[in-house]
């Protein structure tokens, strides 16, 4: 198996230590005994995306989000033809915002997204930082996900939308419905990092799961990997929390 | 009246809280405040050359440590804050501790380390003489969420220094060398190292990749680590600034000295710091030394006296092992480090991570993910690894995504135990590097003051 990553905009959209995810997806790929390359796409690149099997895109500071904005969105159609085809993407924070319809800024201007996600942002009162534990409706054990939140976005889901899970300690989308990020097909939307996949592997092994179902056109077998690692870290926020593996 | 009762009130606060055996920081400080809250005003307007304000992402307490030494060795009287009592309560602290038994602060000036959220309340209140910016890195985001809010902190200190105040400032990162820009007492320090090659193709997070003018991608001339360097846009000429003083030569290691360009004269000063990183803390030191009349001769002998400031790349020895000690806090400050372990040639080199996540050490421990562990470990010789501290596990796990054999990684999260476990399994010879955050490094410092090691230790 031979896997290809497009990490978007790593330069501009790198400010949680997002990299951690690439490294994540990396490690659980190469240590199956996968090939795994990362092509790095920046405004203007010319991408391949027939050979893409997986993307990734983090947040950025608000200056930095400006400077991709346009060339993001004039990727909207490609980039929304792979999702619809099943490419599975991991979009954290600022990412996740873009894939929804619009995020509201705290002046009242109003940035269109790229309306794959049935989403809006509005800016909110104050940032939401902290640890996040939450209860996720994707088919993976544990269903804890653990993470960091640091946002003053608020979304909201829209009827369409799917919540990736439910809060349990800390804010998630809006800090008032209970939900956090949003799942459609093989997109997952999210303010957690943390980073989010060193930590919750079962995540990591999911998206893998689906970028080798979809190349190979058939249910693909993973082979095993073991988590202990990455399960202790895991714990060592659902431990403090208070609360119990679900 | 209300002053003077202010004062000895917060003295007896402080005290008290120090026979009580808390430290007393910050007590004295919220006791004076609330009693009068000009206190801070009045204290640093008696001072006769003034109060000034060093901020900064990385190297606040070692520029100020090397600063006020540099100063004193001309004799002048320096009242000088305490590592961590950098906010305003802990600065207002230091000014009226600086005399036990008269109202006003005994010394000529007051160099006081201040954090950046603090510089513009500081700055408003003490109308500083001058104010030194060392760098601006992301750094514990989960306090102010973008780095952009920093920068803005800073900004708005400088607009409260005194008529005739100058800045120091380090013409090598584009976002502080943009606050001088317009300014008319501006002193810049930089570096141009022909012969210093940076870490090619290593991850390396700069957070001043664009103009801080024009937002374009700068261009590099020369780029040290992350975004410090010799840059200029190609869009709207922004560009270095002429430093006013240049690091001509910089050969690593903690027995080179620094060569110094001085406005077209050239010089040598001993150096006792390893780290590019702290190079640079020791120019923007000599800056503001200079700019005070210190002399040549003043600050090269200063320099040969100066001890590296408590956990700030310090060694000791511990049952005959040589361990050093070096705060980490963020990506770029942790990257520098492991460079400078990187140039020591010690075949055998074992190391003990210990991250917190308490308020003072960033709950967010993300920033580990930034960290260039893996372009490090290809040149890294065998050792061993100790992860510990509340995050030791995420610690753990980042080595062994970034390639260190699980087996060589030992998890114990109490310091103390990680570092009894470390001196039975290191031979006699063998050098430790200790990387903890800052509360990790207070609870160090416990461990090696109860087994009787810190003799070499002084506050920074």
């Amino acid at each position: 198996m031979e896997l290809t990553l497009a990490h978007l905009y790593p330069q501009h959209m790198n400010l949680y230590g997002d990299r951690g995810n690439v490294l994540a997806l990396q490690y659980r790929a190469v240590h199956r005994g996968w090939g795994f390359h990362v092509v790095d796409v920046d405004l203007g690149d010319a991408v391949d995306w027939k050979t893409v099997d997986l993307i990734f895109m983090g947040g950025g500071e608000d200056t930095h989000q400006a400077r991709i904005y346009e060339d993001f969105l004039r990727r909207g159609p490609e980039l929304q033809a792979l999702l619809d085809e099943g490419v599975p993407m991991l979009a954290v924070c600022g990412a996740y915002q873009l894939l929804g319809h619009h995020y509201r800024t705290a002046d009242g201007a109003v940035l269109q997204g790229l309306g794959y996600l049935d989403i809006t942002t509005e800016a909110g009162p104050s940032r939401a930082i902290g640890d996040v534990v939450c209860e996720t409706t994707l088919p993976v054990t544990p269903m804890t996900l653990v993470g960091f939140e640091n946002h003053g976005g608020r979304t909201f889901l829209g009827p369409e939308g799917t919540p990736l899970g439910t809060v349990r300690v800390g804010k998630g989308n809006n800090g008032t419905d209970g939900s956090e990020g949003a799942v459609k097909n093989h997109t997952l939307g999210t303010y957690l990092h943390g980073s989010l996949l060193p930590k919750n592997p079962q995540v990591t092994d999911l998206l893998l799961q689906w970028a080798a179902n979809r190349q190979t056109g058939g249910p693909t077998p993973l082979p095993p990997l073991d988590s202990t690692r990455e399960m202790a870290a895991h714990d060592v926020i659902v431990k403090r929390s208070k609360i119990r593996h679900v | 009246m209300r002053f003077a009762l202010a004062v000895w009130l917060g003295r007896v606060a402080g005290w008290v809280s120090r026979l009580t055996g808390r430290g007393g920081s910050s007590l004295p400080g919220l006791v004076a405040r609330r009693i009068d809250p000009q206190v801070f005003i009045r204290l640093s307007s008696h001072l006769p050359q003034g109060v000034i304000l060093l901020t900064g992402t990385n190297g606040k307490t070692t520029t100020a440590a090397v600063a006020s030494h540099l100063l004193r060795a001309s004799g002048l009287k320096v009242i000088h804050n305490r590592t961590g009592a950098n906010l305003i309560l802990g600065l207002t602290a230091t000014l009226l501790q600086a005399s036990r038994f008269r109202l006003m602060p005994q010394g000529d000036l007051a160099l006081l380390e201040t954090d950046e959220a603090t510089m513009p309340k500081a700055s408003q209140e003490s109308r500083p003489r001058a104010i030194v910016v060392t760098n601006f890195f992301r750094d514990q985001l989960d306090r102010y969420g973008e780095l952009s809010t920093t920068v803005n902190f800073v900004r708005r200190g400088i607009e409260s220094l005194a008529d005739q105040g100058w800045l120091i400032l380090n013409a090598d990162d584009p976002q502080v060398a943009y606050l001088g820009e317009n300014h008319p007492r501006v002193f810049y320090y930089g570096a141009d190292l022909s012969a210093y090659a940076s870490s090619p193709g290593g991850y390396d997070v700069a957070d001043a990749r664009f103009c801080p003018r024009c937002a374009s991608p700068l261009h590099y001339r020369r780029q040290y680590y992350a975004h410090i360097g010799d840059y200029e846009c190609p869009q709207c000429h922004f560009r270095r600034p002429v430093p006013d003083l240049l690091l001509v030569d910089w050969q690593g290691g903690a027995s080179y000295p620094l060569r110094i360009d001085f406005r077209g004269e050239q010089f040598a000063v001993p150096n006792r710091l390893p780290g590019l990183y702290n190079a640079y803390n020791v120019m923007a030191a000599i800056s503001l030394a200079l700019l005070y009349d210190v002399t040549l001769a003043e600050i090269s002998e200063g320099l040969e006296e100066f001890r590296p400031a408590f956990g700030r790349m310090e060694a000791v020895s511990i049952q005959d092992r040589l361990v050093w000690m070096a705060l980490v806090k963020n990506p770029v400050g942790f990257n520098q480090v492991l460079e400078t372990i990187q140039q020591d040639p010690h075949p055998d080199k074992n190391m003990l991570l210990i991250i917190n996540d308490h308020y003072a050490d960033g709950q967010d421990v993300s920033w580990l993910w930034d960290v260039d562990f893996e372009t490090w470990l290809k040149s890294h010789p065998a050792g061993k690894f100790w992860a510990s501290g509340i995050r030791a596990q995420d610690m753990a796990l980042r080595l062994q995504y970034a390639g260190v054999d699980p087996d060589s990684i030992t998890v114990i999260e109490k310091p103390s135990d990680a570092l009894d476990d470390l001196l039975t399994k290191t031979a006699v010879g063998q050098v430790t590097y200790i990387t903890p955050t800052y509360t990790a490094l207070l609870e160090v410092r416990q461990y090696l003051t109860a087994k009787g090691y810190t003799k070499h230790f002084r506050e920074g």
